[in-house]
């Protein structure tokens, strides 16, 4: 069963209207080609300026019907969950009340259930199977632009699935962003803060990410789009192009994108593949691909993590696959794949230094550290990897104790001051202040499933006992994390 | 080449899945004809085609399996939520939670 577009609009009419302090919805600055609003919902909880934020966006084919109605019944779990103090539960798979607590005070969920509302009046009413947005193409009977055509990356060159037939239906339009619906998108954007991005679409069940329209490396930064001709009408017109994409990055996707598929899969057992857009098919112009290329055509952007979601199976024919019977259970699958991105997206750091500092000073130092020094090589990455996986199961308990919470921040503190100065030398009294600290984590309930990593990390900080920052970030690049314990540790001092 | 329209209500529509046939065409040239084309469980190529887009695939080399006739037709009605069911899902979903202002 799915909702109409005034009916979805209601939802977030009465959402905002009834618990304005956890939504707010607005209208984007452009009606659609037909003249309908189309609305945006702000989720969160709690006070505080700009946060990460995470945006999520439904219906840009119009036939894909079930994710607008999945959008906006997960900003009723969430908003019922945070409320109440209950659990989400979606099959097997459960999320504790203090994680969606987690998830809704320190990020800005940006929500646009419906961006293509014409399209979706116009499945309903005329034709069950219309992709397209309903633009009135000049000189020609065939309506309607492929809005995930339509965006500034690679826009107007025909790879694959792309096209500047108007009576196609990859049509990319007559111009990047010549349609309102796209324009709306990339409003929120430009001006929220946006850390990661998702685009809901069906069917295949996949988690995509960059790119669509050429295979990924990591070793030729001088490929980039950027310096490939648009709106060609014509394929890329070179042989064997590869995008580069920074390793870093490429883990990132990977290692989020085998989460999610984790998340979807302990609902109900779903297996659903994470891999790059162009293995469905070649593309160019998408939206995600955008969210993710606005920092690379313009490096003073803040980079956004993009990915497309093509939720539910087969299911025996289009039609079907596009908006089976009863789509509940895919729309779960859907839901708990959105609320793990929204959980990759949490930073432990940011959100220490949101409580604790008055300023970005830290947080901005160690980004510092991470992005121009870590991940520059592979070791340096699998200490970021690490991070990035124990970070989200402890983060629950540490935010929720004091005294734990405190000691992060003070060691969040002392590791930017360490940063500043390549001479700063780890003292005896920050080794085994950071040990104390990892013991005592190690020993929550919430520590199971990482006690390894944390290990790991203990026995690094006692090789870096006496080495000058500059030697003990040198040592984390040079060296991955030790899985076992090469020979008998110290403990602790004091 | 670009295709025609499917005109609502008028023309008839197909899901078809196409193959290389007896000419060997290779696929990825399929997307030369703009055609509708959707996800296929075998990641071969699956399209939504009207007759005369047949006719050019077939006219091309390809061999072009029917799989059913996809009517230009509005979504069942059965499929669409009424106004009252909708409602009602909302204000039981929140039943219990106090509301901070009146109704919008």
């Amino acid at each position: 069963m799915y909702r109409s577009v005034a009916q979805l609009d209601a939802v977030s009419n009465f959402l905002a209207g009834w618990f304005p302090t956890y939504f707010m919805r607005f209208a984007l600055p452009e009606p659609s080609v037909q003249g309908r609003a189309v609305y945006a919902l702000r989720l969160r909880a709690g006070r505080g300026g700009e946060r990460r934020g995470v945006m999520v966006v439904g219906g840009t084919h119009s036939r894909e019907l079930m994710n607008p109605d999945a959008i906006i019944e997960l900003a009723v779990d969430l908003f019922v969950s945070h409320r109440s103090g209950s659990d989400i539960t979606y099959g097997n798979r459960t999320w504790s009340a203090a994680d969606i607590k987690l998830i809704l005070e320190t990020l800005d969920l940006w929500l646009v259930p419906c961006m293509n509302p014409d399209g979706r009046e116009y499945v309903m009413n005329v034709d069950s199977l219309w992709r397209k947005n309903r633009r009135d193409n000049p000189r020609t009977e065939c309506d309607g632009v492929d809005l995930n055509r339509n965006f500034d990356v690679l826009w107007g060159v025909t790879q694959g699935q792309t096209s500047c037939a108007q009576c196609s239906d990859v049509y990319c339009g007559p111009e990047a962003f010549s349609e309102p619906e796209t324009r709306n998108i990339r409003s929120v954007l430009d001006k929220r803060r946006v850390d990661c991005f998702v685009d809901v679409h069906s069917y295949s069940e996949l988690v995509l990410w960059p790119w669509g329209h050429a295979p990924s490396q990591t070793v030729d930064p001088t490929k980039r789009f950027t310096t490939l001709p648009s709106g060609t009408c014509a394929p890329i017109g070179v042989a064997g192009y590869q995008e580069y994409m920074p390793p870093r990055d490429l883990q990132r996707f990977q290692t989020v994108g085998s989460r999610i598929v984790s998340a979807i899969s302990s609902v109900r057992g779903r297996a659903y593949t994470s891999e790059p857009s162009i293995a469905l098919y070649a593309t160019t112009g998408t939206q995600s691909d955008y969210a993710y290329s606005r920092h690379i055509a313009n490096p003073r952007l803040r980079k956004t993590y993009g990915f497309t979601f093509e939720t539910g199976p087969w299911a025996g024919s289009a039609a079907d696959s596009f908006h089976p019977a009863d789509p509940t259970l895919i729309k779960r699958d859907a839901k708990a794949g959105i609320i793990a991105l929204m959980q990759q997206c949490i930073c432990a750091i940011e959100v220490i230094g949101a409580q604790f500092f008055a300023t970005e000073a830290e947080v901005t130092e160690l980004r510092r550290i991470r992005d121009e020094l870590l991940a520059t090589t592979e070791a340096g990455r699998a200490w970021i990897a690490l991070f990035e996986r124990a970070q989200l199961p402890l983060l629950t308990t540490l935010m929720a104790d004091e005294q734990l919470s405190s000691d992060a921040a003070a060691l969040v503190k002392r590791a930017a001051d360490l940063a500043k100065s390549t001479r700063a030398r780890m003292r005896d009294e920050d080794v085994d202040g950071a040990i104390r600290f990892v013991r005592t984590l190690s020993k929550v309930p919430a520590a199971v499933e990482v006690r390894a990593d944390l290990r790991a990390v203990e026995r690094r900080l006692e090789a870096l006992r006496g080495l000058t920052s500059a030697r003990a970030l040198e040592s984390l690049m040079a060296e991955p994390p030790q899985s076992r314990r090469p020979n008998a540790r110290r403990g602790a001092r004091g | 080449m670009s295709a025609e329209k499917v005109d609502p209500g008028k023309g008839l529509r197909f899901e078809a899945t196409v193959h290389p046939g007896d000419r060997d065409v290779p696929l990825e040239s399929v997307a030369d004809l703009d055609l509708d084309r959707v996800p296929d469980p075998q990641r071969g190529v699956r399209l939504l085609v009207s007759t005369d887009q047949i006719v050019a695939l077939l006219e091309r080399g390809y061999e072009v399996r029917l799989h059913r006739v996809a009517r230009v037709e509005p979504l069942s009605p059965e499929l669409r939520i009424d106004d009252d069911e909708a409602v009602a899902w909302l204000e039981k979903r929140v039943q219990g939670i106090p509301r901070e202002e009146g109704e919008p």
